[in-house]
């Protein structure tokens, strides 16, 4: 027979932890620990009570009084409520790891106590801290870092998508939360559903085109540039290398008067009795989305060139030797030896490649930004995702909408690397290569 | 043990007082004679040519005894005062364009004025003043001060003119020639200029360019047709759910633009002639162009180049190219039914209508977040005196506001003054919604401008009548349209 799970029993100095961060501590006389954790707790009740829960509710009303500069009313800045709102429940939630690493703390010296075993004075008990949990003492700067820059900024962008922020409600206007109104938007208005789909289907496209194009771009000039035949490799790896040390933008820049009316390549071609052509018009359609691939190949491909020619040198002769003498074509090798080498090695740089071709904001907005095509609410054929979210949301303020979208971007950007990854052999065959 | 406690005392007091001084509220500073600083913010063509330094200047040396001073807020020309401002970070005195300036105004992010305390204010036209014009709540504010006026001018090279101007193309013999006088005559010698160009690949001479895809400079095919961007209501407020870029006979007179585009190269569909203009002026190319104002300099600064090409030395270069480069109002007359290429002479009264070009009228504002509203309304007093518009006016070369500086002037500032006062020049409107006009109609325009071309390498033309001109103009109506309220 069974018997139901015994609850163990709590101490006095447990009991009182719990109740005051630090009590538990000084009643088994560690002073200077129940002391810090007390300082926490009062700082928390302290912030608490001086601003924290405003912020909280803040965070829920975002605010109950319009601003009116011109009568003197100062009003809610319901965006900076937002934030303070989330401050405060991040605070609130460190405060809760800390009430939590102090009850363990008081049970783990209750049990020494019990078992008869000496506490450590505060020195030592630091000591032991950085040296067997060293790691929490080396990773706590940077995952703070990580949280107030990364994830914080990622939380407050989440959170504006389920507001209306945007258009005509910008501060001093008050901002309302509207649950997934914007989402439904995206998805149910009809000028905004179309161009949302006919962006992303262009938009995944391009991605995977172009990501192949740099990447074997950048594979095949590393092939080329290792030939034996080749002389004075390093002269002529300088020259995709330059390509790649211009600042991208000014190289964009660059093509875009290049591709222009009056730029060299109408020039030549109307020099020798040629019509202009409209490269990157409104109606250029597939030309101006072909420059885009092509240009950004023209950026990219010296990275990709780069990395490959590092794994390539790492790659064992004796394998194609040993090919060789099986009768293996150059193409065999290819196929058998040296692509799954470097996909193998590459296959986290490929899935930040096609993150990054996902995101590429500047081809399209250096090369063919300010059009509107028919059939496309604030956008042309060529935008990509990440240019319409700009149009929306820089250009047009429409915050709301733009940060449902970028939450869509990725969701389908990490859905793609996740799976991409976990399926691929540089992870489910880590040391094959080793 | 006792050591240890006063140990423990002393932390837990140190802990409450840093506490308790961390959660304190912010120290209001303490107000004192301490010298009032304005943070001013102007354009960048006010700082390039040193206009702001001497307004600075003149200011402080004049203000050193009452306690105020300006200085330049460095900060970029168009920083949004809406998000800047209310943390403190924003301009006290902002010079911008009205439509820029009223958008601030919506949301109260600057000043109403009394206007009637500037000294200024009997001498600028109530036009002006309505570009700073707001309604909130059934009352009407002012919130700028206006200092000039801003429309496309006509550049040329005085020794670019034919020959024979005089006896050929001067029908009134008024002294003027008639291709600066109406756009008919001014298709005429473009296209007199194309047929008679014998460079190889008949590209050395055009008469009128533009970027025809630039709705500001080439406001005029549509607003001298009875377009318009916001309908008005009976009290004056801009009804921005009505939008008529299609009203009127605007087809007409895109159809018109479509014409003067064959007599271009393709660089009117994009910014390569707003590129190269200055050049290409300079050299000879083009006869003509369209441009603002304050691009002169620019202009002066090819030609200048270019006479040296020729073996001038610097000052020669200088003299000659200030004398020869001509900055003119556009042709005052437009063909009512949009034909450029009907003969100027055969036409009626009637069948003119007056060109009416789009522009703005650029002034200070007050951020509503300054602690100090008094001195910069001084300061704004100060900037719009007659001394320093006339300076301005020296130095940028603008269009002032100012009757008496214009008229003190007299020439194209007064021209444009006049304009101005005669209604030729459609403002800007002033309000938010006006963002959403520039894409569509950029779009459109230079679709429109390709048609021309399209037909030269055998592709079907996509606006070969009025009717597909209305219709896609129709389409830019609920495109800006869809742009404002779709997601509102």
């Amino acid at each position: 027979m069974e018997h139901p799970k015994k609850r163990p029993h709590l101490s006095f100095p447990v009991k009182a932890s719990m109740c005051i961060m630090g009590t538990g501590q000084l009643l088994q006389k560690q002073w200077v620990k129940g002391l810090l954790y007390l300082a926490c707790f009062a700082a928390y009740i302290i912030y608490l009570a001086v601003m924290g829960v405003e912020d909280m509710i803040g965070f829920f009303t975002l605010g109950t009084v319009k601003g009116d500069e011109w009568l003197g009313i100062e009003g809610d800045d319901s965006i900076m409520m937002l934030l303070r709102g989330l401050l405060a429940f991040v605070i609130t939630i460190f405060f809760i790891g800390i009430h939590k690493s102090n009850i363990n703390d008081v049970r783990e010296s209750d049990r020494k106590i019990k078992a008869g075993v000496a506490l450590p004075g505060f020195k030592r008990a630091c000591e032991i801290f950085f040296d067997k949990k060293f790691y929490i003492a080396a990773l706590a700067v940077p995952v703070l870092g990580v949280m107030i820059f990364n994830i914080l900024p990622i939380v407050f962008m989440i959170l504006i998508a389920f507001t209306n922020y945007g258009g005509d409600i910008v501060p001093p206007e008050l901002v309302d939360w509207i649950g997934f109104d914007n989402f439904k938007k995206i998805l149910a208005l009809s000028e905004i559903k179309d161009t949302f789909f006919k962006i992303l289907g262009w938009n995944i496209a391009w991605a995977v085109i172009s990501t192949l194009v740099n990447y074997f771009g950048g594979l095949g000039l590393a092939l080329l540039l290792n030939k034996k035949c080749v002389r004075k490799k390093a002269f002529w790896r300088a020259f995709p290398i330059l390509a790649y040390a211009v600042p991208g933008f000014i190289t964009l820049l660059g093509f875009k008067f290049m591709f222009s009316y009056g730029g060299p390549i109408n020039y030549y071609i109307t020099l020798h009795g040629g019509s202009a052509i409209g490269f990157l018009d409104i109606d250029a359609g597939m030309k101006a989305k072909i420059i885009g691939v092509l240009v950004n190949a023209w950026i990219s491909v010296p990275t990709s060139m780069l990395l490959a020619t590092g794994i390539l040198s790492n790659i064992n002769h004796d394998l194609y030797d040993a090919a060789s003498i099986d009768g293996a074509s150059k193409w065999k090798q290819f196929i058998k030896i040296t692509l799954p080498f470097v996909v193998f090695s590459t296959t986290p740089t490929l899935i930040t490649s096609f993150v990054n071709n996902f995101n590429n904001f500047g081809i399209f907005y250096f090369l063919r930004g300010g059009l509107y095509n028919k059939g496309y609410f604030l956008a042309s054929d060529t935008d990509l995702l990440i240019n319409w979210l700009y149009n929306l949301s820089i250009d047009n303020n429409y915050y709301g909408i733009g940060a449902a979208i970028s939450l869509i971007i990725f969701l389908i950007t990490s859905t793609f690397s996740m799976i991409t990854y976990v399926r691929s052999n540089a992870y489910k065959k880590e040391d094959t290569y080793r | 043990m006792s050591k240890r406690k006063r140990w423990i005392s002393l932390l837990l007091a140190t802990s409450l007082v840093m506490t308790l001084t961390g959660c304190g509220g912010e120290k209001k500073e303490e107000k004192s004679d301490e010298i009032i600083t304005l943070r001013i913010l102007e354009n960048d063509t006010a700082k390039q040519e040193g206009y702001l330094d001497e307004l600075l200047s003149s200011f402080n040396e004049a203000y050193k005894d009452k306690g105020i001073q300006a200085v330049d807020a460095n900060m970029e020309e168009y920083s949004d005062l809406a998000t800047n401002g209310p943390y403190g970070y924003g301009p006290d005195v902002i010079y911008q364009a009205n439509d820029k300036l009223m958008t601030y105004a919506e949301d109260k992010h600057i000043l109403p004025l009394t206007i009637e305390d500037f000294d200024c204010y009997e001498y600028i036209p109530e036009e002006a003043w309505d570009a700073f014009r707001i309604q909130i709540d059934g009352e009407t504010y002012c919130c700028g001060i206006p200092v000039n006026i801003q429309e496309p001018m006509l550049f040329y090279r005085e020794d670019r003119m034919p020959e024979n101007w005089e006896t050929e193309w001067d029908d009134d013999q008024n002294g003027v020639a008639d291709f600066f006088e109406n756009w008919n005559d001014l298709y005429a010698y473009s296209k007199y200029l194309r047929d008679t160009d014998t460079s190889p690949n008949k590209d050395s001479q055009y008469g009128f360019m533009s970027s025809f895809n630039d709705l500001y400079l080439n406001g005029q095919f549509l607003f001298s047709y009875g377009a318009y961007v916001f309908a008005e209501n009976e009290d004056g407020t801009l009804d921005a759910q009505d939008i008529g870029m299609s009203a009127g006979n605007a087809a007409a007179g895109l159809c018109g633009l479509r014409q003067m585009a064959a007599l271009m190269n393709e660089g009117c569909i994009d910014d390569t002639i707003k590129m190269n203009r200055y050049e290409k002026i300079a050299n000879g190319t083009y006869f003509c162009t369209v441009s603002t104002p304050d691009t002169y300099s620019l202009f002066i600064e090819k030609l200048v180049l270019a006479y040296e090409g020729e073996g001038m030395n610097e000052a020669e270069a200088a003299e000659k190219a200030t004398e020869n480069l001509k900055m003119i109002e556009l042709p005052s007359l437009m063909p009512a039914d949009g034909d450029l290429s009907k003969d100027s002479a055969e036409m009626s009264e009637d069948d003119w209508v007056s060109t009416i070009v789009m522009g703005g009228v650029n002034g200070y504002g007050i951020s509503s977040y300054t602690e100090h509203r008094e001195a910069c309304m001084e300061f704004v007093n100060f900037a719009t005196s007659y001394e320093m518009i006339q300076k301005r006016m020296d130095m940028l070369g603008i269009a002032p506001t100012r009757s008496d500086v214009a008229e003190a002037s007299g020439g194209v500032t007064d021209m444009i003054f006049q304009s101005l006062e005669n209604g030729n020049i459609y403002l800007m409107p002033s309000i938010k919604a006006v963002d959403q006009i520039w894409v569509p109609t950029h779009t459109l325009l230079g679709d429109i401008a390709k048609d021309p071309f399209r037909e030269a390498v055998g592709e079907t033309p996509k606006y070969s009548s009025g009717q597909d001109i209305q219709t896609a103009l129709e389409k830019v109506d609920k495109d800006i349209y869809d742009a404002i309220y779709t997601l509102k």
